[in-house]
């Protein structure tokens, strides 16, 4: 009797289903599904309103997941069951992913295919490889781009008789030394997990490969390098500034992010995303004096451009041409010079194009407080033309290679693990990983 | 008690006293923080003794985790699952006990066997089960061969779908299908004598007529019981209601929103919100357990014999 | 135990036992059926296909360092959890039982852990042993650094398994109390005529006879150690610092859920079903055993 039931419900289900196709309904309907939270994910709904309110005849549905992760997962669930969003915010660590799972309509397609004009070259070349085949090929839209960045409490460095800020890594130790000195608690506040800057951005500004094959642009067979390179000087160097109380751990874990610790004054050089200059200027406590530069270098070394973070934009596979139209029409709104400058200025997000930054620069819009200084996340990564090393990282299932190395930094600089044989075991676990991906996608091209 | 033995009297208070405060305290700290103020919460160490914020902390947990209608949204679930369970397993149990059939062993060993393997380690497989309820039964039919007949006699496509994402069902079912209710009324129904059944049928009335007349009063207190068991453990689900509803907004449960409360993001932690919220969602099992606890605890004896 | 007196129908019993059928063949069978196809393959996390490796996946795993830490970490936390919780309900059980005045307000506390969902008690513990505020914290005011479940994975493991401990607390109690009020008041008035005092008939007279009931516990509160902990580990730790408090339960999870390799989960997920199945089995010999000879 429960089988003629389900049987039932499944009728009523596929009956009520043609009844409201989007046919019928005064707009289509498709869905958006993004991985920010906080103050980023209200601006987030705040732009899908813009749009809703712009035209009548498309209408999309916001849905956020909390973290960049989350999306991921929850995205891949849902494509399973065939639930999928029309579009997904992805970040840059799962781009390989999406790349081989042959479940999305590449940009360039679905914006012909629907009659918009898209100037592709306009892209900085940085943002575009990222996201791009290695013909040039954009596949997903750059949305949220970001970088990393350091960002000072100048009261402090004005105490400790700092001029200027710091620009190399001898300095940035030099004044927390002298931070110390003068009765700070924390420095420097560091989360082990922020291995996107602390890690990727590092490597890349030094031109110190993380995996062989151009970073696995060149094949799915790369192996990761990075207990070879500079990397291992520099975590050495992390654990020593940790052991002399220079730099301070904090995180979720200990009740405090890194970046709450800064904003409260707490902690006065904090390493993280340029998206967070405009929350930063929003929550830093009453008084407090601040300054962004771009990631310190080591003395002598010629500095690289750094790698595109944030996440892109992508187009699933599977829904009716009506929401992909849609779709289209969402991405060239969201590319119009007054939206962008609108996104840029709420968010820390820099302009993903030549024409919509220098609108935004003729305007003088960096050149004044509270957005100056955000200009300087755009010469970083344009810094120099990437290169083999610095136009991004292609690695398979690279969340699990980045938590990999976000545990190796805590084995270090909590357990006492010897830096060498920590970053050897990572190694040697992360290419077990890039091998059963390549195990399970054998036969894949990379395009 | 049997002789009076007034040190070993005061031994089992000072144990039990002990026993008390171990319990007790997680319970008290979570209410003294949930009434502190920000700044009274920061303090170390914390004073272990109430203040007056109790009903703003609670209403700041109450707007940041959205509870009124995740609240509603436990109910429902706890309350669906509960009545479902104690529905079928009252059913199933009865047609394993009472009835004489070949396959009767073989039925109750399937059922069993579930017993063993907690959603926990079946989860990702499960997922996709609820993504489509249907698809093993679509599958059989395709390999069986009878989709093709099907389509061929009357030119219907027939493609099963029942997705159970995001919904009251999906949060549901899946924890109905569990064993642990069948097992205990079986083994309570063991324990009703042949002779019942004896004057039962000497009456003429029928198996149905049994169940309803004879066995649903006798196992009353076994169901309170049961009823209690199904109601505590649905309401305090975690991984599955995490899992199947990505659209938390509508289908999330109040102990998914746990992580939510957490202080982790900017400005001092504020502990004492979250501990408002932890306040919130203890409470309705804790009501239930304490209000039930008399035939919960002898429903539970009665299994054990 | 037969039972002599049955009812005969051809359709009925099936009827009855139909729903309770369909559900465990649909939520049940039918996903364990695919997490042991998952386990011989490598399966594409899109969905777009996979290829059959044979035991290539339970061989990566039982390879794997990081594994047999997580397998050996979940006995730990089982005995450990286990022991402390059974200890102490049976203590607080034994005491109960002698019915002294008063007692009832204790019994019904006791009772309360049982309740209390084990991610909300995850959020209570991570307060009380959060390192910067003032209940477990405050020893770090005294000696800078001495707690730490945040860097510390010894102290983060400790921590959670307290809180699993805690939890048991109340299953526990219910079960070792109603075990002890069914020992026959005869037995103990004839101790107690053999000069028996209250502390030798607990250790000589109740313990071995509510042994069962500690045994059907210990498998109890073992099992539910590997399943239950998820929501206690995810909430306090996220299985950190440096998957120091990864069980084997949070692992599936992480692997397959977080890391996308469905195959390797599956293979772990069958791994832990046999185990799981093994501690069942025993147990429920041992019930039945018990039924028969009773």
């Amino acid at each position: 009797m429960t089988f003629t039931r389900l049987l039932a419900a499944a009728l009523a289900a596929s009956v009520s289903a043609l009844t409201a196709s989007p046919a019928f309904a005064a707009s289509t309907k498709f869905e958006f599904w993004y991985g920010l939270s906080g103050d980023l994910g209200e601006r987030v709904q705040e732009m899908c309103k813009r749009f809703n309110d712009s035209q009548n005849e498309y209408e999309i549905v916001c849905v956020g997941h909390d973290t960049y992760e989350a999306t991921l997962q929850n995205t891949i669930a849902a494509f399973r069951a065939n639930k999928q969003p029309a579009i997904a915010q992805i970040y840059d660590g799962g781009t390989l992913d999406l790349m081989l799972s042959g479940a999305y309509v590449p940009a360039r397609e679905l914006m012909e295919k629907n009659g918009h004009q898209i100037d592709w070259s306009n892209y900085f070349s940085g943002i575009a490889s990222y996201y791009s085949t290695s013909q040039g090929e954009l596949l997903s839209f750059p949305f949220n781009s970001s970088t990393a960045m350091i960002y000072y409490n100048t009261d402090a460095l004005k105490k400790v008789g700092f001029e200027g800020l710091p620009e190399t890594w001898e300095e940035v130790e030099q004044v927390a030394r002298a931070m110390k000195g003068a009765g700070y608690d924390c420095p420097i506040a560091f989360d082990p997990t922020g291995v996107w800057q602390w890690f990727e951005q590092f490597s890349a500004i030094h031109n110190q490969p993380i995996a062989t094959k151009g970073n696995g642009y060149e094949g799915l067979d790369a192996e990761v390098v990075f207990n070879k390179t500079k990397f291992v000087d520099q975590l050495t160097w992390l654990k020593k500034l940790h052991d002399e109380g220079l730099l301070v751990h904090k995180s979720k874990a200990t009740g405090e992010t890194s970046n709450a610790a800064f904003v409260n004054a707490k902690c006065q050089i904090v390493s993280s995303s340029i998206a967070d200059h405009g929350t930063f200027a929003k929550q830093a406590v009453e008084g407090m004096n601040w300054e962004v530069a771009m990631l310190p270098i080591w003395a002598g070394t010629e500095r690289k451009n750094s790698l595109v973070g944030g996440a892109s934009l992508w187009t699933l596979k599977g829904k009716s041409d009506e929401e992909y139209k849609g779709a289209a029409a969402f991405y060239n709104f969201i590319a119009q010079p007054d939206q962008v400058e609108w996104w840029s200025t709420v968010t820390g997000y820099i302009p993903v194009t030549n024409t919509g930054f220098q609108a935004m620069k003729a305007k003088g819009f960096y050149d004044k407080a509270p957005y100056k200084g955000r200009e300087l996340a755009i010469e970083s990564l344009t810094y120099t033309p990437p290169t083999e090393y610095t136009r991004g990282i292609r690695l398979g299932n690279f969340t699990a290679i980045r938590k990999e190395m976000g545990d190796t930094i805590q084995q270090v600089l909590f357990q006492n693990v010897p830096v060498q044989e920590a970053l050897d075991g990572a190694a040697e676990r992360s290419n077990a990983v890039l091998r059963r991906f390549e195990k399970t996608y054998q036969g894949a091209q990379l395009n | 008690m049997i002789e009076r033995s007034p040190l070993f009297n005061a031994i089992s208070y000072a144990m039990m006293v002990i026993g008390f405060l171990i319990v007790v305290t997680p319970f008290w700290v979570v209410l003294v923080a949930a009434s502190q103020s920000l700044s009274e919460i920061a303090r170390v160490p914390m004073s272990l003794w109430p203040s007056a914020h109790l009903w703003e902390n609670i209403e700041a947990a109450w707007n940041r985790a959205d509870l009124g209608p995740k609240l509603l949204n436990s109910l429902i679930v706890a309350l669906g699952v509960t009545f479902g369970k104690i529905t079928i397993a009252a059913l199933s149990a009865f047609s394993i006990v009472f009835f004489n059939y070949r396959a009767r062993m073989v039925c109750f060993w399937m059922i069993f066997v579930t017993l063993m393997l907690p959603l926990e380690v079946r989860i990702v497989p499960t997922y996709s089960i609820a993504a489509n309820a249907l698809s093993p039964f679509q599958t059989l039919l395709d390999t069986l061969g009878l989709t093709g007949l099907i389509s061929a006699l009357t030119g219907v496509e027939v493609s099963l779908n029942w997705n159970l994402l995001n919904s009251y069902t999906g949060l549901i079912l899946p924890l109905v299908a569990t064993a642990t209710g069948t097992f205990l009324y079986r083994q309570f129904f063991m324990t009703v004598p042949d002779e019942l059944v004896e004057a039962s049928k000497m009456d003429g009335s029928g198996p149905m007529r049994f169940f309803f007349d004879v066995l649903i009063p006798l196992s009353r207190t076994n169901m309170l019981a049961l009823a209690t068991i199904m109601f505590v453990s649905s309401w305090n689900q975690y991984l599955w209601p995490l899992l199947v509803t990505t659209d938390r907004e509508n289908y999330g449960t109040v102990v998914m929103q746990l992580k939510a409360l957490i202080p982790a993001q900017n400005g001092t932690p504020d502990w004492n919100v979250t501990m408002a919220g932890a306040l919130i969602i203890m409470l309705p099992p804790l009501v239930i357990v304490a209000l039930a606890q008399r035939w919960f605890v002898r429903g539970l004896i009665s299994r054990d014999k | 135990m037969e039972r002599r007196a049955y009812y005969r129908n051809r359709l009925l019993p099936w009827l009855l036992i139909a729903p309770q059928l369909i559900l465990i063949f649909v939520f049940f069978y039918w996903p364990a059926s695919q997490a042991l196809y998952w386990a011989f393959t490598l399966e594409q996390a899109w969905g777009g296909g996979n290829v059959w490796v044979g035991f290539d996946n339970f061989r990566q795993v039982f390879g794997d360092a990081r594994y047999w830490n997580t397998v050996m970490r979940s006995g730990l936390y089982a005995l450990a959890a286990t022991g402390i919780s059974m200890t102490l309900a049976l203590v607080l059980a034994l005491f109960v039982d002698r019915s002294l005045r008063g007692t009832k307000i204790f019994q019904d506390v006791y009772i309360w852990p049982y309740a209390i969902a084990a991610p909300a008690a995850g959020v209570a513990f991570r307060f009380i042993f959060s390192p910067e505020a003032g209940l477990v914290g405050t020893l770090n005011g005294m000696w800078p650094g001495i707690w730490n479940p945040a860097t510390n994975g010894a102290h983060a493991l400790l921590m959670v398994i307290v809180c699993h401990a805690w939890l048991g607390i109340g299953y526990n109690f219910i079960f070792f109390l109603a075990a002890l009020q069914m020992i026959p008041r005869s037995m103990f008035e004839a101790g107690a005529m053999d000069g028996a005092g209250p502390a030798r008939r607990m250790i000589d007279l109740q313990l071995p006879l509510i042994a069962p009931t500690t045994f059907f516990l210990l498998i109890m509160n073992i099992i539910s150690s590997f399943t239950d902990s998820f929501g206690l580990i995810d909430v306090m730790t996220e299985g950190g610092p440096v998957g120091s408090t990864e069980v084997m339960v949070y692992k599936i999870y992480f692997d397959g859920f977080r890391g996308l390799d469905y195959s390797g989960a599956a293979a772990q997920s069958i791994v832990l079903m046999l185990l799981v199945m093994a501690l069942t089995f025993v147990q429920f010999k041992w019930i039945e055993r018990r039924i028969h000879y009773a």
